[in-house]
């Protein structure tokens, strides 16, 4: 069966440092504000809890700041960044593709019509563009709370009692968001249930990319055919190309990662030094 | 030899049989007395048909501070069969008061001299606290108003419960919260020390040690420095003019069973200040109504990122005595005031070093609201309801979105 890559490993590491951020900083965060409930006891019943609590969530914090300046890098300096860009724009087609949804999930088209989706659905457009701006609010008024000394040298306190109240109200949307709509969409949905293995193998298979991308696949294939080569399953190992969507070899991206570590060691100990 | 010289020779012959005559009549009268009262098992039974004992132990008595005086110094008059004709019938108790002037003047104004209107009895007399035969001086360990003893002795009503409540005492036991007291362990202070000792009065005679007013100068005897603090604060000042809702020493430390503020279990730990201490008047309506004190100042603080940490057990977050200090608290009108205009940025640059001269201005203590009177209440109060509607329109929106993708999904696959 044949597989496409949905994330390069370059991508995962960024969506796995996005995961454990995140996590971290939703827990510590909302931690402070319920910090009289019963699962903020393992921070709260420790010595210091509160206190450690507040130097992670900073650290998080920052981690998650530099993930974002790398991601910006990412997307504007790297070919594949920049076709992922083209492609997360919205356009007129994902409105429509919004409208035709709804009216196939409400059984008004009956059968529901088959939508052909490019390389985002515009229920990926949707979540990147939330994320995209939730981590600027998040970074913007985190800072200006971590900075309170500074800003109130400047502004006088109700800004900052304000951009409090956004961050706090921002998280819950964030964090609802995650719950509601990222996790439904790689977990809940009947089509990927139990779970979409993309964020860890990197591949999505022909029928997912059927169901959820079918113009990005017809675009595929269609460029596979004038290249006049059936698969790139048997290009030799580096020659495929970084390019996502392109037809991947017959192989778990799990085995490759653990061969790029490997070849990470190696290319480490020969490392000559600078 | 002149007449004079054994005139005094003849006086001092006999001043010394007198003395040796009183003595000596003294011991024959005393071992009179215990020739019977020597006996464990002498009792009688009195109108109650109670049981009393008349042992006396001769050992204990001469080893008392009062072991040269002879029986009948104090009992003056019996009179019943058992005893020789010609005794009189026994009017008052054994008079102490025939000798120790001064103290009886002292406990007859006290109130342990005031008589029981049932039993006719006083409440406490001398032997209740001091012993009848076994008396000794207060520095002796075996008295029984020695400090290590006075606990024992004052227990021996106060911490016995049925006592405690037919006579309306208040305090079940606290003699037992004393014991674990900071004060309790020092084995140093005792009840007396608060509570006075002869002219021990009621907790609402304006005399006493312990009436409202009084209570920070009876504390201020071993904490001086604290209590100089305390009467100028705006506590201590309204609790001088009796305002009875004004907090004094016990408001906040306890009574009884006061501990040291390290100790976890003290009513004013850091642990408890901002839960406990401060909110019993501060959250409550009738303190802000009557004294025109901002509302919601604690709920306020609750809400704030020192009050949610605080919560969480953080230490190094600010509770309400780090910004008004503790016995030294003014109103933030007075320039002694740490949160007076002129000292805030000093209070808040504690903790937060440089911070400017703007960081010290605007209000703390907001609550959230749309109709609050200032700009940051109702700047969040506005941010609350935008985000609520935006967040219930969102997610609310996402729910039904993806509740109506998987029942088609669900559906279209069962077919």
């Amino acid at each position: 069966m044949k597989k496409y890559v949905r994330m390069t490993l370059n991508e995962r590491v960024q969506h796995l440092n996005l995961i454990i951020n995140f996590a971290i900083l939703v827990v510590t965060g909302f931690a402070l504000k319920y910090s009289g409930a019963t699962w903020t006891t393992p921070i709260t019943d420790v010595p210091a809890g509160m206190t450690f609590r507040g130097l992670l969530h900073r650290l998080s914090g920052a981690a998650i700041v530099s993930l974002g300046l790398y991601h910006i890098l990412y997307m504007f300096l790297t070919p594949r960044g920049r076709s992922l860009l083209v492609d997360l724009v919205p356009r007129w087609k994902d409105a429509l593709d919004v409208w035709e949804t709804l009216k196939n999930n409400f059984f008004i088209n009956r059968p529901p019509k088959e939508i052909k989706m490019g390389r985002f659905s515009f229920r990926e457009k949707f979540e990147y563009l939330g994320l995209v701006w939730g981590t600027a609010v998040m970074t913007v008024t985190g800072f200006i709370l971590w900075l309170e000394v500074e800003w109130l040298k400047y502004f006088p306190r109700w800004t900052f009692d304000l951009f409090r109240a956004i961050h706090f109200y921002e998280a819950v949307l964030a964090t609802l968001t995650i719950l509601v709509w990222h996790f439904y969409a790689v977990m809940l949905d009947p089509d990927v249930y139990p779970m979409s293995w993309a964020w860890i193998t990197g591949n999505i298979s022909e029928h997912e990319m059927k169901l959820e991308h079918g113009l990005h696949l017809e675009r595929l294939e269609a460029e596979e055919r004038m290249k006049g080569s059936g698969s790139t399953e048997d290009l030799p190992t580096g020659q495929q190309s970084m390019f996502a969507g392109e037809v991947n070899e017959e192989r778990t991206s799990v085995r490759r990662f653990t061969r790029r570590l490997r070849e990470f060691n190696e290319r480490m100990r020969n490392w000559p030094g600078v | 030899m002149k007449s004079t010289d054994l005139v005094l020779r003849g006086i001092l012959l006999a001043l010394i049989l007198l003395l040796g005559f009183i003595s000596n009549s003294r011991a024959v009268e005393n071992s009179l007395c215990f020739g019977c009262h020597q006996d464990a098992d002498l009792s009688r039974v009195d109108a109650a048909g109670k049981k009393i004992s008349l042992y006396v132990s001769e050992v204990r008595f001469k080893s008392s501070v009062h072991g040269d005086l002879s029986c009948s110094d104090c009992h003056t008059r019996i009179k019943d069969d058992a005893h020789s004709a010609g005794g009189q019938k026994v009017r008052e108790r054994v008079n102490c008061g025939a000798c120790h002037e001064e103290q009886n003047r002292e406990y007859l104004k006290g109130l342990h001299a005031k008589t029981d209107p049932k039993t006719s009895t006083r409440a406490a007399t001398c032997s209740d606290c001091h012993g009848k035969h076994a008396v000794y001086r207060a520095n002796d360990p075996r008295s029984m108003v020695h400090p290590s003893q006075v606990g024992k002795t004052c227990d021996r009503c106060h911490s016995d419960k049925d006592f405690t409540r037919l006579h309306a005492l208040g305090p079940t036991s606290p003699g037992e919260l004393f014991k674990e007291s900071v004060h309790g362990k020092t084995g140093e202070v005792t009840c007396k020390n608060c509570h006075g000792t002869h002219d021990l009065k009621s907790l609402i005679d304006p005399k006493s040690s312990i009436f409202r007013s009084n209570l920070p100068h009876t504390c201020g005897e071993c904490h001086p420095e604290v209590m100089q603090q305390f009467v100028e604060s705006i506590h201590g000042v309204l609790a001088a003019r009796g305002r009875g809702d004004s907090p004094t020493c016990t408001t906040c430390h306890g009574i009884h069973g006061i501990k040291a503020k390290v100790d976890p279990e003290s009513s004013v730990n850091e642990r408890r200040i901002a839960l406990t201490t401060c909110p019993q008047c501060h959250a409550a309506e009738r303190i802000s109504q009557e004294y025109g004190i901002t509302r919601g100042l604690v709920k306020s603080y609750y809400d704030s990122f020192h009050g949610l940490s605080y919560r969480g057990g953080d230490t190094f977050s600010a509770n309400c005595a780090s910004c008004h200090g503790v016995h030294d608290i003014f109103p933030s009108s007075d320039p002694r005031s740490k949160i007076h205009k002129d000292n805030l940025q000093k209070t808040c640059g504690v903790c937060h070093p440089g911070a400017s001269a703007n960081f010290a201005k605007g209000k703390i203590h907001t609550v959230a609201s749309l109709a609050g009177r200032d700009i940051s209440e109702k700047a969040v109060g506005w941010v609350r309801l935008i985000y609520i509607i935006l967040i219930a329109t969102v997610i609310g929106g996402m729910v039904i979105f993806n509740a109506a993708d998987w029942v088609r999904k669900t559906v279209d696959r069962k077919h």
